[in-house]
């Protein structure tokens, strides 16, 4: 092999001296070589990134992703873990990784909106790399490490200044966002400059396997080939992406998918309990009248108000009164009665447990504002503190309440998976106040508290109503088939190749164009043993 | 290496005043220092135009990543340091120093060349190798490590009085070409199975990008093989940091 020789360096250095050029302090030229011995790689493998950051305990797939992501895909990776297995502590270790390297000097990270400050929280606080998020102003040139959301980034004006620049690092969170070839942020996106590439998201394939291939081409652009040639040889059957052993070895070759499974994650177990509520006379016959008065509306309407009786008075009142006085004097009597019932049985359980509970934190989850707002109030009369959360809290409020529920409140009432991305390690209560009808959201709230960083075991608590249509569900959803541990971490993949877009539209449809409930129980179980062959399918080949 | 030690000669070289302990820096930048590191051309340019004294920056840079407070952290691998080390690298390449030797007598002093050289190894992955080697201009004499050599020998910019210096016999050209000479066969002597990986694995990713292309797509092919070629394929070079010129007294061997 031929050895490439500095010819320049000679003939400089004696022109150096010959000439009457200032020559280097004693001092200075020693500084540059030990900063010279500081800066090289002595070995072709290992992170020194590791040495340089005593206060952190990483998790060992947590160090084979980073060490993957720079040795053999060469710095562009899709990082795929299973929520909660610390996507942000690998991107983090990575770019230190190559600042400590000297090989990224100016990064662009691109997350949503409300993940800012967190992001930037984490770098400096973690990794003690000066993340800066974008202000109004601020020069897109001058900051080395810039977050920001893309919505911001791909507005102009800044979307010309950053285009000009140079970045040797891009990173963009959730970015499943981008699967569509089409949008503005994709097209973005692909004309950043960019060395080292990494894109972050949880839900990889979700959908299609034309996404993959969006998603590929921003990091090697021609690696699966060009669109045409790749839809028509594997068109969106996402089987094609196991049964192709030359696509598979493709798509491996620049994604990382951890799941909780393989990982040492494991040791914090999950330890799941039901919790039975049985409504009292008055609200059990309020519920009968609910559901005799709503049996001429739409089947989708019904069962949204008996999901939501069984939530709060407050949640099926709010949603029933917008019905009232339309002639239909069976519901205006129901709504009646519902306003007269005196409390709820599950709020009373759910106060009665929290105190069982003691001293700890605790998450409740519910899938209604009203109830959220009832429950605030509820558990104050029971001296029991409590924060809200929403995913439409601004960024900055949502950091403050996470705040606010770390260091003041005990239970944090949130309604939405509280968005992507917030952590509360530091919580292991959860409880599922109602559940959602699509498991998969069910492990995104879970996947706050079950996340790296959590120490103890996570006890999670299923609140269901006897005699309701939160015991159909609970039965047959989460009882029966244990969805949640069993198939959780392939059901992204089996539902898309089953081509279902959303089961909780799917159970909800069953279950209202059902005549009665034995016929939702016998469609909702065909539904389940689908999904569990292909489980049984995809365990098999692996 | 101790980082605060490290910041403070750097900055006490450049005469700037430092302040602090060993856990944070306190520096008053001069001019000259504020152009390299606080990246404001602007402002000097408009100090220049109405010919006023432009004011330097201070710095409080915070080495002691458990200390909480005021100021700027800096640590390996952050832009700070980057931008100092760089710095270093671009301008501290060529000196000249004299052993300071106090004599009454007239004292010959001999010529040493002191060249820092990195040896690349580039392919899959990189590894770097980074060498200090001396070599005497009079007799040929090697030494590795030479920095480590030089370090507790007090130096001057100017020849000590009484002392005169020795004519190197050996030109400086070849001088380098000895030390290369050295580590071209060091280099001969290692373990090279790097490099056939490197080369296997170029040819895993053209294959498999073949599999990919259609025949009529030959062009934008051959680039991606090009890319890909450049990326894997195995190269070993030598870089020069920094090369200097010593005057050594007889007794330095």
């Amino acid at each position: 092999m031929e050895i490439h020789k500095d010819t320049a360096f000679p003939l400089q250095f004696q022109e150096a001296l010959e000439t009457e050029q200032p020559l280097s302090d004693w001092t200075l030229f020693q500084l540059a070589y030990e900063a010279q011995r500081e800066s090289i790689s002595p070995f072709f493998k290992g992170l020194r990134a590791l040495g340089h950051l005593p206060a952190l305990t990483f998790l060992p797939h947590q160090i084979e992703t980073a060490e993957r992501a720079i040795e053999t895909m060469g710095g562009r990776a899709i990082l795929a873990d299973e929520v909660g297995l610390g996507k942000t502590i690998e991107a983090g270790l990575i770019l230190k990784e190559y600042m400590i390297r000297g090989l990224v000097k100016k990064a662009l990270i691109l997350v949503p909106a409300s993940l800012v400050s967190q992001w930037v929280r984490e770098l400096n606080e973690k990794f003690h790399i000066p993340a800066i998020a974008y202000r109004k102003n601020y020069d897109w040139n001058q900051i080395s490490i810039m977050v920001s959301s893309i919505d911001t980034a791909k507005r102009p004006p800044h979307r010309d200044r950053i285009l000009e620049i140079d970045y040797d690092f891009l990173l963009i969170d959730e970015a499943h966002k981008l699967k569509n070839h089409q949008t503005k942020n994709y097209e973005f996106v692909r004309l950043l400059k960019k060395t080292y590439c990494l894109l972050l998201t949880a839900t990889p394939i979700q959908n299609q396997l034309i996404e993959i291939f969006n998603l590929v081409s921003i990091l090697r652009p021609g690696h699966l080939g060009n669109y045409e040639d790749f839809s028509r040889r594997f068109g969106n059957k996402r089987s094609r992406l196991r049964e192709d052993a030359v696509l598979k070895q493709l798509v491996q070759k620049v994604m990382i998918r951890n799941t909780r499974n393989e990982t040492a994650l494991n040791t914090a177990a999950r330890k799941i309990e039901t919790v039975w509520i049985d409504f009292s006379e008055a609200e059990m016959d309020a519920y009968r009248q609910l559901e005799l008065a709503a049996a001429s509306l739409p089947p989708f309407a019904r069962i949204t108000y008996l999901r939501e009786l069984c939530s709060s008075r407050e949640a099926c009142y709010l949603s029933l009164q917008k019905q009232a006085g339309k002639g239909n004097a069976e519901m205006d009597a129901v709504l009646a009665q519902i306003g007269n019932l005196p409390g709820h049985a599950k709020a009373e359980k759910l106060a009665e447990l929290i105190k069982k509970i003691g001293d700890e934190k605790v998450i409740v989850f519910t899938e209604y504002r009203a109830t959220q707002i009832y429950l605030q109030w509820f558990l104050k009369q029971q001296g029991i503190t409590s924060v809200p959360f929403r995913g439409g809290f601004k960024a900055g409020k949502k950091d403050w309440m996470r705040q606010l529920f770390k260091d003041k409140a005990q239970v944090l009432i949130a309604t939405e998976a509280a968005g992507e991305g917030i952590n509360l390690q530091f919580c292991h209560h959860l409880i599922n106040y109602d559940l959602p009808w699509n498991p998969m959201r069910l492990e995104q709230r879970i996947g706050r508290v079950h996340r790296y960083g959590q120490e103890n075991d996570v006890k999670i608590y299923h609140f269901s109503t006897r005699h309701t249509i939160e015991e159909q569900v609970m039965s047959l959803l989460y009882e029966k088939i244990n969805l949640f541990e069993k198939v959780i971490g392939q059901l992204d993949d089996i539902l898309s190749e089953l081509e279902i877009s959303s089961l909780e539209k799917e159970i909800e449809s069953i279950i209202s164009e059902s005549a009665s409930t034995g016929e939702a129980r016998i469609k909702l179980e065909n539904l389940v043993s689908v999904i569990e062959q292909s489980a049984e399918e995809d365990q098999k080949e692996a | 290496m101790d980082l605060n030690l490290f910041l403070r000669r750097y900055f006490e070289a450049h005469k700037c005043r430092v302040s602090g302990d060993d856990r944070i820096i306190q520096v008053e930048l001069t001019e000259t220092l504020d152009r390299v590191l606080m990246n404001r051309p602007f402002y000097w340019q408009y100090m220049k135009s109405t010919g006023m004294k432009g004011q330097p920056l201070s710095l409080s840079l915070i080495t002691d990543p458990q200390l909480s407070g005021e100021g700027e952290r800096i640590h390996f691998g952050s832009p700070r340091l980057q931008q100092i080390f760089s710095h270093l690298q671009e301008n501290e390449q060529y000196t000249r120093q004299y052993e300071i030797i106090q004599s009454s007598i007239s004292t010959p002093v001999y010529p040493w060349l002191a060249a820092n050289v990195k040896i690349i190894y580039r392919g899959l992955h990189l590894r770097e190798e980074f060498f200090s080697i001396g070599l005497n201009l009079v007799n040929g004499q090697m030494k590795t490590d030479m920095m480590g050599l030089l370090k507790p020998v007090p130096f001057s910019h100017a020849i000590s009085d009484q002392c005169y210096p020795i004519s190197p016999v050996i030109k400086l050209e070849s001088g380098f070409q000895r030390i290369e000479k050295l580590l071209v066969s060091y280099i001969e002597k290692q373990d090279h199975s790097w490099a056939a990986q490197s080369l296997r694995a170029m040819e895993e990713e053209i294959s498999l990008l073949k599999h990919f292309y259609d025949s009529h797509e030959l062009e934008s092919m051959e680039k991606e093989i090009e890319d890909i070629s450049m990326r894997f394929k195995p190269s070993i070079a030598l870089s020069t940091l920094n090369a200097g010129l010593f005057y050594m007294g007889s007794d330095f061997a």
